[in-house]
């Protein structure tokens, strides 16, 4: 049985994200009674949120939502994504301090997700030249994945600058148009940036992955990921263990029935709680093998056909008219954008 | 609050007025009330209560906001007592009736008086404030921890610009302080945020009046300077690293090294061509992204 978190489970620790929320909106000059409305969540009189207490997914997306709102200036997410990590998680963040690469640091951070990121997940793919990290929603942020996915983007970008001592070339691609704010992105990210990609990820040549890093230690690290252990086992999000079961079965054609069983809820329930994250099974499927298809168009140089046949379609014509309805364009038209895109880098 | 006993003190004013009309003056049967009368002076005493909480809740203290208040407050105050008057007849021969009537002129007197010193004041701010607007006033722009313009401001200004003088060179320059996320991670980001401050006041300093310093996000400052080519503002933005290099910045008991390195353009060239006024700032950002540190 594959265990996960619903939104509504308490589950992150108040003294972590949540607290630095609070805290940066402090410094912003904003007060307690906005930030903290609707979300339940009472902070003791100029201080921080009580230190042993854990708040849902849903509590801290709104303090977030209330944040943004409230603070109201289009650097709100990246600042906060600038403190997101290594975080104050113990020996997990003492185990991303001392990552020896960018390889470790990014595998670290994906091993640790649930805590280190607990409202997106990450996950890192590699290929023979290049790597990506992609990030995906873990409880239903809806009206707040764009601000999330800046703040997480954000985050990982000034903790490899940090540590590797040096701003690393990444690329960037956004499932969202052109925002008004690209300044913020151009400044906090980097300038290469794509919008309307249907996949939130950040890209990078693959040499960078296992470059030394100036205050790495491997077996600090390794030493501090054991003392981590426990963390690391703590179950994901609904949306994000979903994701991950998903990605593993997508050429198998999955089912809402089999999933269910494999959650161990019955598929009504499965149904229930995917409606009160925002989603439904279709979709969420539908995201997956939209983004295994950027994955193959943009590794492998994969054709129609060949995709199809991976993810187990019939033909390419039926592969053809589902991508359309998954993307609103066709994949011919999605690649040759690619291939622009990357004659444009080199 | 600040301005808790001026409230007070209006406040004390206005019942001892009616309480003095209630107890001196001899009650008009409702039959005379004149309504429109009524109406007239106490509205003109409400709205004038209105203007005076706006002024004293939107300004800070000083000679301009007391002149101010004081003129609405006592034209208040006399169109209070004049609606008063409907109601209760005072003798003819009171004094205290006619002064408290006459507060309405007196008022009107000392509210021109603020008028006027607030007219220079607001001369002296425009001042202040050129390098920071230039010939454009949009409060919602600003970026509220350095008080500069925001890049969205910076693309309106390039578009005017351009549609105004498309003809005359006009140079933008992008500055980015060399290591400022280190800044932030070892002294916290409140000292990040006075760099940020330092910053833009030295660079304010070694501008030309006709010049526009932004913030354009992050550590990343941009300054519009119309009809300059890309040498000439090459020359002053080096001249802003090297200002900016000499200073003594103290976080704590460290002292803070700060360099800046740039990346400019003749926007006039760069528009002349098909490039929109983002696709611009977006070539310039990558130039100042690889420029050495």
């Amino acid at each position: 049985m594959i265990a996960c978190r619903l939104a509504t489970d308490a589950c992150i620790p108040a003294h972590l994200q949540p607290a630095q929320v609070l805290d940066y909106a402090r410094s912003r000059d904003a007060h307690d009674g906005a930030l903290l409305r609707g979300t339940g969540l009472a902070a003791s009189n100029g201080d921080g949120l009580p230190d042993a207490s854990l708040v849902s997914a849903e509590q801290y997306l709104r303090l977030l939502a209330n944040t943004l709102r409230v603070l109201d200036s289009p650097d709100t997410s990246f600042m906060l994504g600038q403190q997101l990590l290594p975080g104050h998680d113990g020996a997990l963040s003492h185990a991303l301090l001392q990552a020896p690469s960018l390889r470790d640091a990014l595998h670290t951070i994906c091993a640790g997700h649930a805590r280190l990121t607990p409202l997106l997940l990450p996950r890192l793919q590699t290929w023979d030249d290049g790597a990506a990290l992609v990030w995906t929603d873990s409880f239903g942020a809806h009206s707040l994945r764009p601000a999330l996915v800046e703040m997480h983007m954000t985050a990982v970008v000034a903790l490899c600058r940090w540590l590797g001592g040096t701003r690393l070339p990444w690329r960037f691609t956004f499932n969202r148009a052109a925002p008004g704010h690209v300044e913020q992105h151009e400044v906090h990210l980097g300038g290469d940036l794509r919008f309307g990609c249907h996949v939130d990820a950040m890209l990078i040549d693959a040499r960078w992955l296992d470059v030394p890093w100036p205050r790495g230690s491997a077996p600090a690290s390794a030493l501090a990921l054991r003392q981590a252990q426990a963390l690391l086992s703590q179950p994901a999000g609904l949306l994000a263990a979903l994701y991950d079961y998903l990605l593993e079965r997508v050429r198998v054609a999955p089912t809402l029935e089999r999933t269910a069983a494999d959650f161990g809820i019955s598929p009504a329930t499965l149904k229930r709680q995917l409606q009160r994250h925002g989603t439904h099974f279709q979709a969420e499927l539908d995201q997956v093998r939209t983004h295994v298809a950027l994955w193959l168009f943009h590794t492998r140089r994969a054709g129609n056909d060949a995709v199809a046949q991976y993810l187990g379609f019939h033909d390419s014509a039926n592969f053809r008219r589902s991508f359309k309805r998954w993307t609103g364009e066709t994949p011919t038209l999605l690649r040759t954008a690619m291939d622009v895109a990357r004659a444009a880098v080199q | 609050m600040v301005y808790r006993n001026a409230i007070l003190a209006t406040a004390v004013a206005l019942a001892t007025c009616l309480v003095l009309y209630a107890t001196v003056g001899i009650p008009k049967p409702p039959a005379t009330w004149r309504a429109m009368d009524i109406v007239s002076e106490g509205g003109t005493a409400l709205i004038a209560l209105v203007w005076f909480a706006i002024v004293l809740t939107s300004r800070p203290g000083g000679r301009v906001t007391r002149l101010l208040a004081g003129g609405l407050a006592a034209i208040m105050l006399g169109s209070w007592a004049d609606c008063l008057d409907e109601f209760w007849r005072i003798d003819k021969a009171a004094v205290w009736d006619n002064c408290l009537e006459a507060l309405v002129p007196a008022g009107m007197a000392v509210l021109t008086a603020g008028l006027y010193y607030w007219r220079q004041e607001q001369v002296r701010l425009t001042e202040h404030l050129q390098k920071r607007e230039r010939l454009f006033r949009e409060h919602r722009a600003f970026d509220r921890l350095t008080q500069l313009a925001d890049a969205t401001y910076l693309r309106e200004q390039l578009r005017r610009e351009q549609a105004q003088r498309p003809d005359s060179h006009c140079a933008l320059v992008l500055l980015d302080i060399d290591g400022f996320h280190r800044i932030n991670r070892d002294h916290g980001r409140a000292e990040g945020d006075r760099v940020l401050q330092a910053v833009s006041h030295m660079l304010l300093l070694n501008l030309r009046n006709d010049d526009l310093l932004c913030r354009y996000a992050g550590d990343r400052f941009a300054v519009l300077m119309p009809g300059l080519d890309a040498a000439a503002a090459g020359a002053v933005a080096l001249h802003l690293c090297r200002m900016v290099a000499r200073m003594r910045h103290h976080a704590g008991a460290q002292q803070v090294m700060l360099t800046l390195r740039h990346a400019c353009a003749d926007t006039r060239d760069a528009l002349a061509g098909d490039d929109s006024v983002a696709a611009v700032l977006a070539q310039l950002a990558r130039r100042v992204d690889m420029a050495p540190a």
